[in-house]
């Protein structure tokens, strides 16, 4: 079986299986000649975005060797075991255990083991069997490398070819060539892809996390199924973790719980908490909330066999002090705190948020939303308006709508009267009594400026959810009125923009709020 | 057995039964007569805690200082349970949050401690009525940012778990559910889960509900609001004609665990006293002639340490918005749109 890809306009082998390479075939050449040759031949089109997604998964679950794993695109993984190998009892036994897992999930990997990334990388393409057991020490990547073809110095081609035109064919004899002319004629990547594979510069391994400060994991014999056992070990793995955090004085913010199942998919679940904690009973008690939460998204299949929790954010965190008159207040703190990122765990992200005041008169914009216990943070539309003094305010709502939702008008006094009848989700209200109009203009020096109600009706369509609610043309002033109707409802509605200016030059009227 | 040993176990039972719902027990007097101590006014004092067995707070009531109000319900709402609290439709919304945290406003006495409210509620209930403004609460009833927390579920089972959940927690001041119409997630075991837990963690739980069907459910109490006409707004020279003034509700009490009759108040709240008050007959009949009657100083005193509500607003603040009758005489109604 062989991978087709368009080349050139030709349909070319992109990679062929162990039975076709037996076959002679080899990737590139043209799959009109290996069908000829070989009628029986396979051919699929290649799929890079599953390979790409294949190598990532991949790259997911050497994750249990070492945080620091590089992709090496389209078919390598770089793993940085620096200080790792000795978890797996040596590096040569670390090689072998990937080996074997990686073949009992029924891939065909080569894993060669060296002081730089680039000898590695060489080892593993163009050297033999028994040099890849063996790895290459430091300072032997010259010798090492010395006999290999110049693939291995992962040129560009055109330089390899003009490399090979004048009869620099190894490694070693590029090497051992004069560096200024090389770089004269060949450039400088030539010389820093050799200095990289030597050790002379360093290379850096570019991981796909940044490895968590601190994390804690448990490598399990019996492979682990159920959820309540899952739960059980998290809050194992957080008393592991708290001694550290103690020490640096950190309380966690946020988790990251890794869980490798035997097959090689890794499930990362995030766990946010609302504030810093070390407590390893909360930390368990969140932990059950979110698994609860995934039920079987989770997908234990034959289980799995590391779990790892790693602390991805944290703050510092104050040991608590005993004082008698706030103890109390304190343990209410707490004691929500922890509700509230239950609640967060198991349904979502905003779903528990507090509401601020802030100095703006703009009545979408004067409460803003933050996730629970950050009342000191910005709200979450990102606005730089001040927290509002806790003084005087005008008369508002108790609850506002977002967005404001159309009413249709029939009598208003004009030009600038409250309505005398409107119509709001096909129920006509007579208006008995009013109050207003408080004008309020748009905050033009405000970057960006407040949105308008759309042109659609808010019924039928979707409402979007956000805590500016909704987009449309640019802000109209608008005359707000309080109004009650003849069963005493007290709504809170306004007029977009003035007679004679609108469309047709008759304004529209949104209603926004109810009263108590 | 003797008829008076049989008299004294069925008493014996009854109190039990009393003391597992929590209600004060009958009491029996010389002459055999059952009475329910409830009836006399000064049976349980203002702002006592009482504890019996062990459980505080469990006689605990919210009480509006409405006298016939509090007496229909022997004392109040109960202050550690679960209340249930209905409106009509979606725009009825406003008067019954409106009405509910002025009871708890008026009986943050009782109350105490400033502990933070949790609003509970639904998607699609945040898409019929809004969220809750901070902006108003706070002029209303004083509810600042660190006392309200606002959290919703996708569906209303969600809602009811989070409701469970905060249930049973003392930390909070309140928990407020709001859910439209009849979820099949709200039954009998929900609301009992939520009554049993509000009342061990001696707190209201309350249960708004709009376009609802009264259904069983565990809640030993549920009231009706709907919206009345408010008040008219004070100025010196008397009430301002066509101002939107405190506002008021009728409330009916349709179930309480003491078996009241079902009955009818209008109660308007003072927003700057904090205090309820019923209004005549005469003046629900009338409503274009009402006038407050806590104006001048008359009302009662508003209780220190009460912080649900307590932002007094200057009412001559307001004034600067012209009534009716004071706008120019060139407007006038005409058809527009």
């Amino acid at each position: 079986m062989v991978t087709s890809r368009r080349e050139a306009n030709a349909q070319r082998i992109a990679s062929c299986d162990r039975r076709a390479e037996a076959l002679g075939l080899r990737p590139g050449t043209g799959i009109a000649d290996a069908r000829a040759r070989h009628p029986e031949l396979v051919v699929e089109p290649e799929d890079t975005h599953a390979d790409r997604h294949l190598l990532l998964t991949l790259a997911d679950w050497c994750d249990r060797y070492t945080p620091l794993v590089g992709l090496d695109e389209p078919d390598g993984l770089f793993l940085d075991i620096s200080g790792c190998a000795h978890l797996f009892g040596g590096e040569e036994a670390m090689r072998t255990d990937a080996l074997a897992r990686l073949a009992r999930q029924g891939f065909e990997a080569r894993a060669g083991l060296a002081s730089t990334p680039g000898a590695a990388w060489a080892l593993v393409r163009y050297g033999s069997e028994a040099m890849q057991s063996r790895g290459i020490a430091q300072a032997e990547e010259r010798q090492a490398l010395a006999a290999m073809p110049l693939g291995a110095l992962r040129l560009e081609a055109q330089a390899r070819q003009g490399l090979e035109s004048v009869g620099l064919k190894t490694v070693g004899v590029v090497a051992d060539a004069p560096r200024a002319p090389l770089a004269r004629r060949f450039g400088t990547a030539l010389i820093a892809r050799l200095d990289q594979a030597f050790g002379a510069s360093d290379e850096a391994i570019s991981p796909r996390f940044a490895p968590a400060p601190l994390s804690a994991e448990r490598h399990l014999f019996d492979p682990l199924q159920e959820p309540d056992r899952i739960e059980e070990l998290c809050g194992h793995l957080a008393v592991t973790l708290r001694p550290d955090l103690e020490r640096q004085g950190l309380g966690v913010l946020e988790l990251e719980l890794a869980l490798f199942r035997v097959d090689g998919v890794v499930s990362r679940v995030r766990i946010a908490l609302s504030r810093p904690t070390r407590e390893p009973a909360v930390i368990r008690r969140i932990c059950r909330e979110k698994l609860s939460a995934l039920g079987n998204a989770l997908e234990p299949g034959y289980g799995f066999d590391l779990v790892r929790l790693s602390v991805t954010a944290s703050a510092p965190f104050e040991t608590p002090q005993t004082s008698l008159v706030a103890e109390s207040r304190k343990g209410d703190e707490a004691a929500i705190a922890l509700l509230a990122d239950r609640i967060t765990a198991r349904l979502g992200e905003s779903t528990v948020r507090q509401p601020t005041l802030r100095d703006t008169h703009w009545p979408e914009r004067a409460v803003g939303f933050v996730p629970f216990g950050r009342l000191d943070g910005t709200p979450s539309d990102n606005l730089a308006i001040p927290a509002r003094p806790m003084r005087r305010h005008p008369v508002r709502p108790i609850y506002l709508f977002a967005p404001p939702e159309r009413i249709e008008v029939t009598a208003a006094e004009v030009p600038e009267g409250p309505p005398r009848q409107f119509r709001w989700r096909r129920v006509t209200t007579r208006v008995v009594r009013s109050e207003g109009p408080e004008r309020l203009a748009p905050e033009w020096w405000l970057d960006p400026q407040p949105w308008d109600p759309p042109l659609i009706d808010p019924k039928t369509e979707e409402t979007q959810e956000s805590d500016l609610g909704w987009t449309g043309q640019k802000a109209i002033m608008r005359d707000y009125f309080r109004i009650e109707d003849e069963d005493g409802r007290r709504y809170w509605l306004f007029r977009q923009g003035l007679y004679g200016t609108g469309p047709n030059g008759v304004p529209r009227w949104f209603l926004h709020g109810l009263f108590a | 057995m003797a008829p008076a040993t049989a008299h004294d176990a069925v008493f014996a039972l009854r109190r039990e039964i009393a003391r597992i719902e929590g209600r004060i027990a009958e009491t029996l007097d010389g002459s055999g007569v059952l009475h329910r101590s409830c009836e006399e006014p000064d049976a349980i004092p203002h702002g006592t805690v009482l504890r019996r067995e062990g459980r505080a707070d469990a006689l605990l009531r919210l009480q509006t200082g409405v006298e016939r109000f509090d007496a229909a319900l022997h004392g109040g709402v109960p202050f550690a349970g679960l209340t249930e609290i209905h409106g009509a439709a979606s725009r009825d919304a406003g008067a019954v949050l409106g009405f509910t945290l002025a009871l708890l406003g008026a009986s943050s006495r009782v109350n105490g401690a400033a502990k933070p409210l949790l609003w509970i509620g639904t998607k699609d209930g945040v898409a019929e009525a809004g969220l809750p403004y901070l902006a108003g609460l706070y002029r209303l009833y004083g509810i600042g940012p660190e006392h309200l927390i606002l959290s919703r579920g996708d569906r209303a089972a969600d809602a009811l778990w989070i409701a469970g959940e905060a249930a049973g927690l003392p930390s909070l001041g309140a928990v407020l559910i709001e859910l439209r119409g009849s979820p099949s997630a709200l039954d009998l075991n929900a609301t009992r889960r939520l009554q049993v837990r509000a009342r061990e963690a001696g707190r209201p739980v309350l249960l708004l509900r709009q376009n609802a069907v009264s259904e069983p459910t565990a809640a030993p109490t549920r009231l009706h609001v709907a919206p009345a006409p408010s008040a008219l707004r004070e100025t010196l020279a008397g009430p301002l004609d066509g101002t939107v003034g405190y506002p008021a509700w009728r409330v009916s009490l349709s179930k309480s665990a003491n078996g009241a009759a079902p009955s009818d108040f209008t109660l308007e709240w003072n927003f700057d006293a904090n205090s309820f008050r019923e209004r005549t007959e005469r003046e629900t009949a009338l409503p274009g002639a009402l006038v407050s009657v806590s104006r001048g100083g008359a009302d009662q005193a508003r209780p220190d340490g009460a912080e649900l509500a307590q932002t007094r607003s200057e009412p001559a603040a307001l004034g600067h918005e012209p009534a009716r009758g004071e706008r120019p005489a060139h407007r006038v109604l005409r058809q527009a749109g």
